[in-house]
């Protein structure tokens, strides 16, 4: 039975369709209907609308496709507002030769949308996607346990691994009460770190439960977005999911861009 | 009953929370995340038994537990730790069905408050339910410093604007016993009893079992008393019984037993009280360290120590380290010398499992266990799995030798500031000669005709099986020296105990001399012409990485740079040559001290919670105020910053031991001469005063700093 409604916007491009893999399996996990959404200045009839979405039946199965007219960004949020989805499944560039980290569609949609995104690197085309590992940074602040909820649940309801990553900002603590990080003290390592870990989880598991979740805790540092780039080769993430603040503009989500540039899978972007 | 509760309302408390900001921490409101932190924080305790300041009716983040001093738990494994006992804190109340919760309803006010002077955990809370019904909450809890068998907790309620009933769930009721994996019996014993706003008893002390059940009226106020009385079969073979007479007893007279523990803390500050005028965070984070050093004594027992976090957490399962001797022990010697003993004498009765350990080892005398619990076996883990999941081999229990010299270097201090005849005849001197017997055994001579120490860690933890490390080196040779001097003073001034203990060591004549011929020749890594002590042989040769390139950093240098790039560097973990230059003093010259304190501080990244204050201490005795201020403001804060997340699994006890330190011997200047206490003021200038008070061979001794010689009083503070 269908329990939610996953919005996943095309628009007809070859790249689109990356988003398309991920948005099945996200919607087999979730319960969910799968909504494809194609923006154009004109309503297609249904055939053609298939034939320009490049659209073969056995993707159709279970799934609706919806056609609308306007600008598409504006038109994508505002079909969010309406059916509330749980998630929105787009691919980051739907141009051969993009020249910015995120297409002005995919910009639009996640500074907007009023649920997570998943943003799907053009790159991985048709091939199958499964969810077993998902690599969620941490900057062990209580906001960010906040944001990663759905997150958690996701990745209990797929019967993945949870691989939580603290990246160390060796140059400050963060300010928010309650934040834990890498400890500035490491007496004896092997009474430390084993303490260090669970407090770390058990901070997390409050405000954010974790249920039955395999959690798993890595520790780096240095440069945030390379780090977890690295990680999410390292461990072979099926999806790294991000809590952002939401501000775009420069010189903020340096961090978040930084990952989008260069993640050899796709990123959940959660408000936190 | 005194006058001064007769004159109390009956639901009143015989004491109040105290105002004055320099002697309690106060928690405003409620930040989930923190919980672990603040229970480390807030923690009571009395030496015989400690308790997390977790919230009562607890949270999706509380870990409550009560530690006693000494019930370990080895179910587990080969490692024992600290056993948590029953929870004799949870309480939890419904009004009209609705739980009392910080995370159900509103909360109006809430404020948690350790009072540091009094020794008692308030808690104040004004929270309205989703109903509305406004309640009013007055919190007291204690373990007893009057009577260290006994732990109270008090509730005042007051419905603000409802009648409705309230029902009240203590966990523990009745007497309750447990098995430790350890074979330890604990009993404990809980009465309670309900008074409403006339005196009247609602429930009878006895009536242990079941919640009870309140209608409460608007404009009235009640209090709930739970006494709790704790015994072991390490204290009575009766502990059931003995637990259940006694809090039969005490519940007759909760006042008392509050008023009788504030005259405990009263006296316990009157002997201990560091006063500093002009920084108000120095003076709160002095009384901070005083308040939780005192919570982990107990001059009763001397077959418990005090572990590296006291009894306020899980964290390093209760064992003792170089720590308790090193970073602990001289505040206890100087103002609650019964304390110190007790401490001293936890080394003596674990020397068994010290010569063992050497024995094992292929040594003589007695080697200490790098980590101890009751036992005095080794207790460090072989091995540890670090965060990235890489299965690391833990040397530290096979290889930190210098503790056997850290035991006696405790030991030697204790009975110095004390004259304590009886210890060193039946004790002290046993410590002292089986610790010269190991070094003696332990240093080998070789082609160049000096002896070394070779595969030790020192204190500088990054590098490890290093030789002729110089704190162990100075510091056995120290331990040589005096394990003869101590042979000689016993056979001096106690001959027939002399005899009887030389022949149960069999000791003959010469061995005390071949330990000065040892340490004569002990290599010590020193160069006259630089006045630096090589912190090991090829330290120097070692990779010089600037650490000042780091900062600022939250994180240990090892975290960043990874083990293998630190072991090839000289960046060291904590006080290592500056750790001897402190203990050794006297022995140094002074362009000695300074040259290497110059060398290694900027070289030290800090990676210990013990570092910071040593180096606040040998800084101000170098009469470099600024470095010293720097150093003792980052050492205050390893537990009360909240921004650290450190103390979730107990309070720093070395740490603070190390705080105290920095101010008596650092900014006091404090040093014992034959002719008796000296002192030079070297106090920070934003400090108005410095004032102390500390016991010196049977004598109390008034100092106050800046100006002020130190006065001899000769009273009981």
């Amino acid at each position: 039975m269908s329990e939610g409604v996953l919005l996943v916007p095309l628009d007809g491009s070859e790249q689109a369709l990356a988003a398309l893999p991920v948005a099945k399996v996200l919607a087999e996990i979730e319960r969910a209907t799968m909504r494809i959404v194609h923006v154009g200045d004109r309503k297609p009839p249904d055939a053609e609308l298939l034939r320009r979405l490049r659209l073969e039946a056995p993707v159709l199965d279970g799934s609706i496709v919806e056609a609308r007219i306007g600008d598409p960004a504006a038109e994508i949020l505002l079909a969010a507002e309406e059916i509330k989805p749980r998630l929105i499944v787009i691919c980051t560039h739907t141009t051969a030769k993009p020249r910015k980290i995120l297409g002005s569609t995919a910009t639009n949609v996640l500074r907007h949308a009023p649920c997570p995104a998943v943003l799907v690197p053009p790159g991985r085309g048709s091939i199958a996607w499964h969810l077993h590992h998902v690599l969620v940074p941490h900057d062990g602040t209580p906001t960010t346990s906040a944001a990663l909820r759905p997150a958690a649940e996701l990745a209990e309801r797929a019967s993945a691994e949870l691989l939580v990553a603290h990246v160390t900002d060796v140059s400050a603590a963060p300010a928010e009460s309650g934040s834990l990080t890498t400890p500035r003290y490491v007496d004896q390592p092997h009474h430390e770190w084993p303490a260090w870990t669970s407090e770390f989880v058990k901070r997390l598991a409050c405000i954010c439960p974790l249920g039955h979740l395999h959690v798993r805790l890595v520790l780096a540092h240095g440069n945030p977005a390379a780090e977890i780039v690295r990680l999410a080769k390292k461990q072979a993430a099926d999806l790294v999911v991000l809590a952002w603040r939401g501000k775009w503009e420069v010189p903020r989500a340096v961090t978040l861009k930084d990952i989008l540039r260069e993640a050899p899978c796709p990123i959940m972007v959660v408000r936190a | 009953m005194n006058a001064r509760q007769a004159a109390l309302h009956p639901t009143d408390l015989p004491v109040a929370p105290t105002l004055d900001l320099a002697w309690v921490l106060v928690e405003e409101g409620f930040t989930l995340a923190r919980e672990h932190e603040l229970e480390s924080l807030f923690a009571i305790g009395n030496g015989y038994a400690g308790s997390r300041g977790s919230l009562a009716e607890g949270s999706a983040l509380s870990s409550p537990a009560t530690f006693l001093a000494g019930v370990f738990d080895s179910e587990a494994g080969p490692i024992s730790g600290l056993a948590p006992t029953a929870d004799w804190t949870r309480l939890s109340a419904t009004i009209d069905g609705q739980p009392l919760r910080l995370d159900n309803g509103h909360n109006l006010e809430h404020r948690r408050v350790l009072d540091m002077q009094q020794g008692i955990l308030w808690r104040e809370w004004r929270h309205q339910n989703v109903a509305g019904r406004i309640t009013r909450l007055q919190m007291l809890r204690l373990a007893s410093l009057a009577d260290r068998h006994l732990l109270l907790q008090c509730a005042i309620i007051s419905p603000e604007n409802y009648n409705g009933r309230v029902s009240i769930d203590a966990a523990l009721t009745g007497t309750v016993t447990e098995l430790t994996g350890s074979s330890t019996t604990v009993a404990m014993a809980a009465a309670r009893h309900v008074l409403d706003s006339a005196g009247r008893w609602m429930g009878s002390p006895q009536q242990v079992v079941g919640q009870p059940s309140l209608e409460v009226r608007l404009g009235e106020t009640y209090r709930l008393d739970r006494m709790v009385a704790v015994y072991t079969s390490r204290d009575t073979g009766e502990p059931r019984e003995k637990a259940s007479r006694q809090v039969e007893r005490a519940i007759e007279d909760v006042n008392g037993v509050i008023a009788e523990h504030c005259d405990a803390w009263l006296a316990r500050w009157k002997a201990s009280d560091l006063q500093i005028e002009g920084d108000a965070a120095a003076q709160r984070a002095l009384r901070f360290a005083i308040y939780h050093l005192s919570s982990a004594a107990n001059p009763g027992d001397d077959r418990v120590s005090i572990g590296a976090r006291g009894l306020s957490g899980t964290a390093y399962k209760g064992h003792v380290f170089w720590d308790t001797d090193i970073f602990m022990l001289p505040f206890f010697i100087l103002t609650y010398p019964e304390a110190a003993r007790a401490l001293v004498m936890y080394r003596y009765h674990t020397l068994s499992g010290a010569r063992a350990k050497a024995a094992r080892l292929g040594y003589r005398g007695a080697l200490y266990a790098w980590e101890s619990a009751d036992t005095g076996e080794e207790m460090t883990p072989p091995f540890v799995v670090s965060p990235d999941g890489e299965i690391v081999r833990i040397l530290t229990g096979e290889q930190e030798h210098h503790i056997s010299a850290d035991v006696a270097f405790g030991v030697w201090k204790y009975w110095e500031a004390t004259g304590d005849e009886r210890f060193l005849v039946d004790a002290g001197a046993e410590i002292l000669i089986e610790t010269a017997r190991f070094w003696a055994s332990r240093a080998e001579r070789e082609d160049d005709g000096r002896y070394h120490i070779r595969g030790v860690i020192g204190p500088d933890e990054y590098h490890e099986r290093v030789d002729d490390n110089a704190y162990t080196n100075g510091l056995a040779q120290w331990n040589l020296e005096v394990g003869e001097e101590a042979t000689r003073l016993v056979a001096e001034h106690w001959p027939e105990q002399w005899r009887a203990l030389s022949r149960r060591l069999g000791l003959d004549a010469e061995e005390p001399g071949r330990w000065l011929e040892v340490a004569r020749e002990l290599y010590t890594g020193f160069d006259k012409q630089t006045g630096l002590f090589e912190q090991f042989r090829g330290y120097f040769a070692l990779e010089d990485i600037d650490l000042a390139a780091f900062e600022p950093r939250t994180a240990p240098m090892d975290v960043l740079l990874g083990r293998e790039r630190i072991q090839r560097s000289k960046i060291i973990k904590q006080a290592d040559v500056v750790m001897l230059v402190h203990l050794l003093w006297e022995r140094l010259p002074p362009q000695v001290r300074k040259a290497n304190f110059e060398y290694y501080e900027p070289r030290c990244g800090h990676g210990s919670s013990l570092s910071p204050a040593i180096h606040a201490l040998v800084a101000a005795r170098l009469g470099d105020a600024a470095v010293a201020e720097r150093y003792f403001r980052q050492a205050a804060e390893i537990d009360l910053s909240d921004k650290m997340g450190n103390a979730a699994g107990g309070v720093h006890a070395g740490a603070l031991g190390g705080l105290w330190q920095a101010a008596v011997f650092g900014f006091a200047g404090l040093r014992f001469t034959d002719e008796g206490p000296e002192h030079r003021s070297n106090i920070p200038a934003g400090w108005r005063s410095l004032s102390m008070r500390f016991q010196w061979r049977g004598r109390w001794h008034e100092l106050t700093l800046p100006g002020a010689e130190s006065r001899t009083t000769g009273d009981d503070p």
